[in-house]
């Protein structure tokens, strides 16, 4: 709550409030430098805060929580020449495990993240995307109820966002907390029930992606058979054309209701298409973050 | 006692920078309830890294490939030496003109003085000279004329070829001696063969030797090697957590003084198992070969140089994990670890100095004092014998308090600087920069 961080004369979080709600797969959003990474950080305790705190349950977070907590950092980070299946036990039992169960911990993950044939391979020899799974695996390892991920499926092949992304949703499912930093929203679309956008260490938008994407003004896609430039839709009061293209408009309304524009496309000919239309995120973002 | 020391500045370190926290804030909240941690772990996270660094070391490839270089070169020091003196000394003595009880009384010499004998009958003066030339015959007896050596003794020469050569050369003067004063050849006979009056010692003799300076030599070397070994390992260790980003990871759950803490014990104790074994190797094997290594005051220095090798890695081994977190690129090795190791070589080189002069220097014993330079010239100092227990106990306290002084400023500068990437990071950077929280 209201957390700020100043290098300098940069601020980096500007009293920035949000919060994670337990089961849900929240995407961490916002252009570089907007504090995502920062926030992490200071989550974790690895930069002051020039004021605020980070909450947990409803209580300042202790270093003791942190325990609980799994991190992905922007910057990967592993032993490159330690055996992986070594590497997650290591980890886990700086967590607080034992060693068994450090152990079979990692087995699991090693297994769920397909890597399970490497475990007793160095990390160096990884590829870059098994290398990533390793990463979230090494975040995993200790069964954590909050899992922060900076840019966890930058770099990935198709496979790997797959697998990365299941097993996001799974945390969530299982009651986690799980917020993930990405610049690929698409992604962030398919994955998050929920998205925090940051800008300039400031809260620009926060919410379900259905309401963030549906909310504002109505959109419409109409199509009119033998219509190729949409010159139907000029004239309209109070309506925007926003995209034409393969004879397909794409109309944003602002006071003129729907039923006006639906008889307008008729008096030009054959409807052949005539959708409510919701926004992508990255319109949502665009907006937000006025680029 | 050595781990101790190490234990005791940790200790202190711990408990230094957890009041320096609370003075800094007085409001802060009463220590949360810790997550059950696991039983069978009593050394908490410092144990867990320290473990990993005891791991990592022992199965790297350059501690296995330094670790025999060194045990043969310590096999070595001990065991050659020993070879030019190796089997009871021996003697192939020509004999001119000689009889029965000459060449009894030659063997009855060389058995007193400890050498075995090889008689060889020459058949002329001329013959003899000629062996004695060619090197078959290390000497040659001519009762009625001299003793013929190739090569004259040394006055100092104390092996038992000479004494040899001087007992046989007086007894067969007096045997000359005694038949021109008249006496029968029985009579001769007696007097040559009267025992020597016993001779009681209260205690027994004491073996030969090394001097204690040249034992103090090699502990010198010894602490220089293994030091700039660990302690570029322990800058490596630190600059390569930092250069793989896993530090980010390891500080998200454990704090950053209980990494640094952990790295140097770890480290540490692969430095004391190594330097232990090759002292225990050392002993075995001097013992096993006859070695004057093993005797007299070198136990003493050996133990001093033990001691100073611990005090030694723990005041530089801070420093240098601190110096570690400055950097990120192996290049940058080099440059980080010279303005360290100067102190470290000025203190070497003194105390070698010191040393091969044979007497001690003011300035060794100043030295011996100053915490960066005495893990060289207080084991010289015992070496020479001019320390005290009581000037050998100030100077551990004395290392002990500048260690924690240092570890405190080293942790500091760690905690700020290692996760600060990219360009290498200046003091001057860290002065406000920011820092983990924990």
């Amino acid at each position: 709550m209201g957390l700020t961080r100043r290098f300098g004369e940069l601020t980096a979080l500007d009293e920035l409030n949000f919060s994670v709600p337990s089961g849900q797969v929240v995407g961490f959003l916002g252009p570089n430098g907007a504090g995502k990474t920062t926030t992490m950080r200071a989550v974790f305790g690895l930069t002051d805060l020039d004021a605020g705190t980070v909450r947990w349950n409803g209580r300042a977070l202790r270093a003791e929580d942190r325990r609980r907590f799994g991190y992905m950092p922007e910057e990967r980070g592993l032993y490159p020449s330690m055996p992986i299946a070594e590497e997650l036990i290591y980890l886990g039992r700086l967590h607080g495990m034992s060693a068994r169960d450090a152990a079979s911990a990692s087995a699991r993950w090693l297994e769920r993240i397909e890597v399970a044939d490497r475990a007793a391979d160095k990390v160096e020899s990884l590829s870059h995307g098994n290398q990533q799974r390793v990463q979230l695996a090494a975040a995993l390892v200790h069964d954590p109820e909050v899992l922060l991920l900076d840019e966890p499926l930058a770099g990935l092949d198709p496979t790997g966002i797959d697998v990365i992304g299941q097993v996001l949703v799974e945390q969530a499912r299982s009651g986690r907390c799980v917020l993930f930093s990405s610049h690929q929203l698409d992604q962030v679309e398919d994955l998050c029930e929920s998205v925090t956008i940051i800008n300039r260490g400031r809260l620009v938008a926060s919410g379900t992606v259905e309401d963030l994407t549906t909310a504002g003004t109505q959109r419409l896609a109409v199509r009119v058979e033998g219509d190729r430039d949409g010159s139907w839709a000029a004239g309209l009061d109070g309506v925007t054309v926003s995209q034409i293209a393969g004879g397909e408009v794409r109309l944003v309304l602002g006071s003129t209701p729907s039923d006006a524009v639906l008889d307008a496309a008729r008096a030009a000919g054959r409807v052949t298409k005539f959708d409510f239309e919701r926004r992508r995120l990255s319109e949502v973002f665009r907006e937000a973050v006025g680029a | 006692m050595r781990h101790l020391w190490i234990l005791v500045a940790i200790v202190v370190v711990v408990l230094t920078g957890r009041l320096a926290r609370r003075r800094r804030r007085p409001n802060a909240p009463a220590p949360s309830p810790r997550v059950p941690r696991d039983r069978r772990n009593p050394f908490g996270d410092t144990g867990l890294v320290a473990a990993r660094e005891i791991r990592e070391r022992l199965r790297g490839r350059v501690f296995r490939v330094v670790t025999v270089v060194l045990f043969l070169a310590v096999g070595a020091i001990i065991v050659v030496p020993t070879l030019r003196t190796s089997g009871p000394p021996r003697a192939t003595v020509g004999v001119v003109d000689g009889s029965r009880a000459l060449d009894d009384g030659l063997r009855a010499v060389a058995h007193r003085v400890g050498l075995t004998l090889h008689l060889v009958t020459e058949p002329g003066l001329d013959a003899a000279r000629s062996a004695l030339r060619a090197g078959t015959l290390d000497a040659v007896v001519d009762p009625a004329r001299a003793i013929l050596l190739d090569q004259a003794l040394a006055a100092n020469d104390t092996s038992a070829r000479a004494a040899f050569v001087h007992e046989v050369s007086l007894s067969l003067g007096a045997r000359g001696a005694f038949a021109r004063a008249g006496l029968t050849p029985a009579q001769v006979s007696i007097v040559l063969g009267a025992k020597p009056l016993a001779v009681v010692s209260l205690h027994p003799a004491k073996r030969p030797q090394t001097t204690p300076e040249t034992t103090a030599l090699l502990g010198v070397i010894f602490n220089f090697i293994i030091l700039t070994q660990y302690l570029t390992w322990t800058l490596m260790g630190v600059m390569e957590e930092k250069a793989s980003r896993v530090v980010e990871v390891l500080l998200a759950t454990v704090r950053p003084l209980q990494l640094l803490a952990g790295k140097v014990l770890g480290i540490g104790t692969v430095a004391l198992a190594q330097a232990a074994a090759l002292v225990v190797f050392a002993l075995i094997l001097g013992r096993a070969v006859g070695s004057s290594f093993v005797h007299g005051a070198a136990p003493l220095v050996g133990t001093a140089t033990l001691v100073w090798l611990v005090l030694g890695y723990a005041f530089y081994s801070w420093v240098y994990a601190a110096a570690g977190s400055l950097g990120e690129r192996q290049d940058q090795v080099q440059s980080l670890a010279l303005p360290l190791s100067l102190p470290l070589i000025f203190g070497y080189i003194t105390s070698l100095v010191g040393v091969g002069s044979g007497s001690p220097s003011t300035l060794l014993k100043v030295f011996a004092y100053l915490p960066p330079t005495a893990p060289f010239a207080m084991p010289a100092l015992v070496g020479f014998g001019q320390a005290t227990w009581w000037q050998f106990g100030l100077s551990v306290a004395v290392s002990i308090a500048a260690t924690v002084g240092v570890a405190v400023v080293a942790a500091r500068i760690y905690r700020r600087a290692v996760l600060r990437t990219g360009a290498r990071v200046r003091l001057s950077q860290l002065r406000r920069a920011p820092s983990p929280t924990r």
